[in-house]
């Protein structure tokens, strides 16, 4: 037998059990988003309505064509960049900040984590419900209160369209920065003490020790937190679904949420799945991007 | 060098400061929610807002036994979580040794394709499966949404365990397969004690996921399936904002993952750490 | 009793693609015995011995246990036993269970069980921490214990990959005798892989040496020992290890870098390029003989070692006793050529003069 023919025989043992282990899974995926999402392909190729069911026809590629003239469609793929770049950016410079900030004071660590987690684990749609209602209400919130007070004026913090686009990049950065504070504050603090020794003893060029060693070495674990938030964030709805709807009109809508309204709102399923099917190579493409970015570094 | 006296001191001050006011921003909205729940109607809509007034649990009263209590809704959020939670783990677990240990045919383009499943956005899903489960008779069923929820679950849980299992020595299995164990005896008796860890940190976060849920939710319940997310909606209506009700109704919704979070938070922040770390390679 | 536990290898070898890791391995080992593999690390030896195991599969060659070939048999269904380096003990198990594994595999009733463990644990002086797990004992607890796993099936071949390799030094010796002595009460075949060549001299009934995924001489230690097949089993044996010096024969005299020895009895050889090897307590420093500078002194105790300059070339002697050579003393080296070992320089083989 050649050496190829021998291994086969041997590993082939183990080759069925590992099989047998994992092809459950593969066949639960495969049904439950594979399947799906040739549907939804194949959705996007349709003319839907629910209203008027019977009027369903196939369409070919006329919603994508539509889609390409819609300035609805652009407005959300705009803000759907913005929303992400902003509150990716914002969740790592804050985050980092506060694990480094934390690194100098041990004692608050523990009060720290325990505070960290409860955004985390909160459901999104309560995390907007709450700043909805309790944070930004006009003649309620208590926010909306303090800025008052503080001189700054009312505002109309969910009804103003440039607002209300801060409010949703607000709310998920709020929920959402805890997190990466947590992630990089385990990587910081899984680098050896003497660094740290070695910076603050030098306290003349601190700044340029973080710079030229400490974030060289934690750059791994910064490019994995910021792929985990990028795929988050360009899938977000339930908090901005729960702060604003999409609205007011269409200022807050990402591509997630501009499928949703198209789909369920105004009841045409094709088009949104074409809007659908965009979002999904947009997270494939960026996805790819990332990866290959985390390899060549 | 010395350092002229006093900088110490302003330096700290600076730090407890910022501290101060960092822990201030993720604590007050949370902090507030408990202090509105606690409040009664003309304390609620008192404005401007009152900090120290007299506490009621009236609010959690009519909220849990009222008219429109969140109580079906609770055991409706239990039932799906725990049923997705038992699924994706005795689904995940073996798979994930697989990845991990064996040599499974097909292993790169299969833990490829895994990964890739992470990545369909949930819209991407929910259009589909609503059709979908419109045509075969799903619509508002257990089955229904426990499936889609596996959508997300399932791959996650198989990339957390994947690099756990990784861990374990390879000598510990190989001992066993020569005190003739089967691969199969190995795994239950050998390995799998050794994942128990890992195991309950997939647990917490997959039971945090699928409680936590809400576009598959409002889409695909209904009059039986209704969790607690879906049931915030009960107390907001266009005319008029339940406060206090919804304050006590979304605290009560989120208490166990709030326990669940606190309680793991140690296991939480090392488990997605290890995990990525490692998971996040060519697989 | 028939005796079990033969093992032969015939051309054994390994390879993952173009690399090959393992080649030409051709080994008998004979029931009973106590055989080593020695060599460096990367030198091919515990992939034999997870061959052997069936922890690996040989890609050319085949395996035969007792006979029959199990080249393609799985480690389950091989009689043997292995004691891993890091011992692979199963932590979430007591001792007790540890030990039992084997035995509960193969459904062996209860009572049986615990009378089984109760002996094997007796064997290695464990008995008393049956109820602890791994993570309580220490290091040569539970080595023991992984030991008695071991033994507790009756194997009939005993595979022990560099077992002592993390005790403590003095542990290692005490440990070494107690292998040995067991070995000889259950009068089973031990296959033994380590890089510590003392060990297996002194552990060893026979020891194949590996060098770069090959078997470079198979002998007992003392064949091994005092007729090294190559310069590389030369310099891997003995401590200090042999010395080792290129060398031109011409008429009955060496030149080493510039000194010259005087060795009549190789003048059979004739001309030719070769590598000297003496060992350090072979070398000689009194009176007559060539000429060398001593560069260090070290005093191990018992006994000193001198590193010397010998024509450019390093030079090492050992002899008895605690005086001290004063650095750079001239001494005169002279080596009874009986004592030497030549080698082919482009080969590296022996030559017999």
């Amino acid at each position: 037998m050649t050496p190829a023919e021998r291994l086969a025989v041997a590993e082939r043992p183990e080759r069925r059990f590992a099989l047998a282990l994992a092809a459950p899974a593969v066949a639960v995926l495969a049904i439950t988003t594979t399947f799906p999402l040739v549907y939804l392909l194949w959705q996007s190729l349709q003319n839907i309505n629910l209203a008027m069911p019977g009027m369903d026809r196939f369409a070919g590629a006329e919603n994508y064509v539509r889609m390409w003239e819609d300035r609805r469609f652009w407005g959300a793929l705009g803000f759907t960049v913005v929303y992400t770049g902003v509150t990716v950016a914002l969740q790592l410079v804050i985050g980092l900040g506060m694990a480094l900030l934390i690194l100098q004071i041990p004692r608050a660590q523990w009060a720290f984590r325990i505070v960290a987690i409860i955004p985390i684990v909160l459901a999104p749609v309560v995390a907007g419900l709450f700043w909805r209602t309790l944070m930004l209400a006009p003649d309620f919130g208590i926010l909306d209160f303090a800025f008052r007070s503080l001189g700054f004026g009312a505002h109309n913090w969910l009804g103003d369209p440039r607002l209300a686009r801060v409010s949703v990049i607000a709310i998920h950065t709020w929920q959402w920065t805890p997190f990466v504070f947590l992630y990089l504050l385990a990587a910081l603090a899984a680098l050896p003490a003497d660094l740290y020794e070695a910076a603050r003893i030098d306290r003349a060029s601190a700044w340029r020790r973080f710079v030229h060693i400490t974030l060289p070495l934690i750059r791994p674990a910064i490019v994995i937190v910021v792929i985990l938030r990028i795929t988050v964030a360009l899938s977000a709805f339930a908090a901005i679904y729960a702060a604003t709807g999409g609205g007011p009109g269409t200022a807050t809508e990402i591509i997630n949420l501009y499928a949703y309204r198209v789909s369920f709102a105004e009841l045409s399923l094709g088009y949104g799945a074409s809007a659908a099917v965009v979002l999904l190579v947009l997270t494939m493409a960026v996805a790819a991007l990332l990866f290959h970015l985390r390899r060549a570094g | 060098m010395r350092r002229p006296a006093g900088t110490g001191a302003l330096r700290t001050a600076i730090l407890m400061g910022t501290a101060a006011v960092l822990l201030a921003v993720w604590t007050v909205p949370v902090l507030w929610a408990v202090l509105t729940s606690v409040k009664n109607e003309k304390e609620v809509l008192a404005y401007p807002p009152t900090i120290a007034f007299d506490a009621t649990i009236k609010n959690f009263r009519e909220v849990l036994t009222g008219p429109t209590n969140i109580v079906p809704n609770l055991t409706s959020s239990l039932i799906i979580a725990v049923a997705t939670t038992i699924l994706t783990i005795v689904i995940a677990v073996p798979a994930a040794y697989a990845f991990a240990r064996l040599k499974l045919p097909g292993r790169k383009p299969l833990g490829f394709y895994v990964l890739a499943t992470q990545l369909v956005p949930p819209i991407g899903l929910i259009i589909p499966y609503f059709l979908i489960m419109n045509r075969i008779g799903w619509m508002d069923s257990y089955r229904g949404l426990v499936l889609i929820y596996l959508t997300f679950s399932l791959p996650f849980a198989i990339w957390l365990l994947v690099s756990y299992f990784e861990d374990i020595p390879r000598e510990m299995e190989e001992a066993a397969l020569l005190d003739r164990a089967s691969r199969w005896q190995a795994f239950w008796h050998v390995v799998l004690p050794q994942a128990r860890g890992a195991i309950g940190v997939t647990v917490v976060f997959v039971f945090l996921n699928a409680w936590n849920e809400f576009l598959f939710a409002v889409i695909l319940g209904g009059a039986t399936v209704k969790p607690v997310t879906v049931s915030m909606y009960n107390y907001i209506n266009t005319e008029q904002t339940q406060w206090a009700q919804l304050a006590a109704a979304a605290l009560m919704a989120m208490l166990p993952v709030i326990v669940l979070g606190i309680a793991a938070q140690k296991h939480i922040v090392a488990g997605l750490s290890a995990g990525a770390v490692k998971g996040v390679t060519r697989r | 009793m028939t005796r079990r536990g033969a093992v032969k290898l015939a051309g054994v070898g390994k390879s993952f693609g173009e690399t090959s890791v393992l080649r030409d391995v051709d080994l008998e080992i004979r029931p009973g015995e106590f055989f080593s593999l020695l060599g460096p690390s990367g030198s091919g030896k515990t992939t034999t011995l997870r061959i052997i195991a069936g922890l690996e599969t040989a890609t050319h060659g085949h395996v035969y246990l007792d006979g029959a070939d199990a080249t393609l048999l799985p480690p389950g269904d091989r009689d043997v036993a292995m004691v891993f380096q890091s011992y692979a003990l199963y932590p979430h198990m007591t001792v007790f269970d540890n030990i039992a594994f084997p035995l509960k595999m193969i459904r062996t009733p209860p009572g049986e069980i615990a009378a089984a463990v109760q002996e094997a644990a007796a064997r290695v002086r464990i008995g008393h921490l049956l109820a602890r797990r791994p993570g309580q004992l220490s290091g040569g607890q539970q080595q023991r214990c992984a030991l008695a796993r071991a033994i507790v099936r009756k194997p009939a071949l005993f595979l022990l990959d560099e077992p002592l390799s993390n005790l403590d030094a003095k542990l290692r010796i005490e440990t070494r005798v107690e292998l040995k002595r067991l070995q000889r009460s259950l009068d089973v075949t031990a296959v033994y892989v380590t890089h510590d060549q003392e060990e297996a001299m002194s552990l060893s009934d026979r020891m194949a040496v590996f060098m770069d995924g090959r078997i470079v001489q198979t002998g007992t230690p003392e064949d091994v020992f005092s007729r090294p097949a190559t310069v590389e089993v030369a310099a891997f044996l003995g401590n200090p290890p042999m010395n080792v010096l290129p060398a031109s024969l011409a008429g009955g005299r060496a030149t080493v870098g510039s000194a010259t020895l005087e060795v009549p009895g190789l003048a059979a050889l004739g001309s030719r390029e070769v590598t000297l090897g003496v060992r350090p307590s072979d070398v000689a420093l009194d009176g007559a003989g060539a000429p060398a500078t001593v560069t260090l002194c070290e005093l191990l105790g018992e006994d000193v070692i001198v590193d010397l300059d010998l024509g450019g070339q390093p030079l090492r002697a050992k002899r008895p006793g605690r005086t001290r050579l004063a650095e750079g003393a001239q001494v005169h080296v002279r080596i009874d050529p009986a004592k030497l070992h030549v080698f082919d320089r482009a080969s590296g083989r022996r030559i017999e003069p």
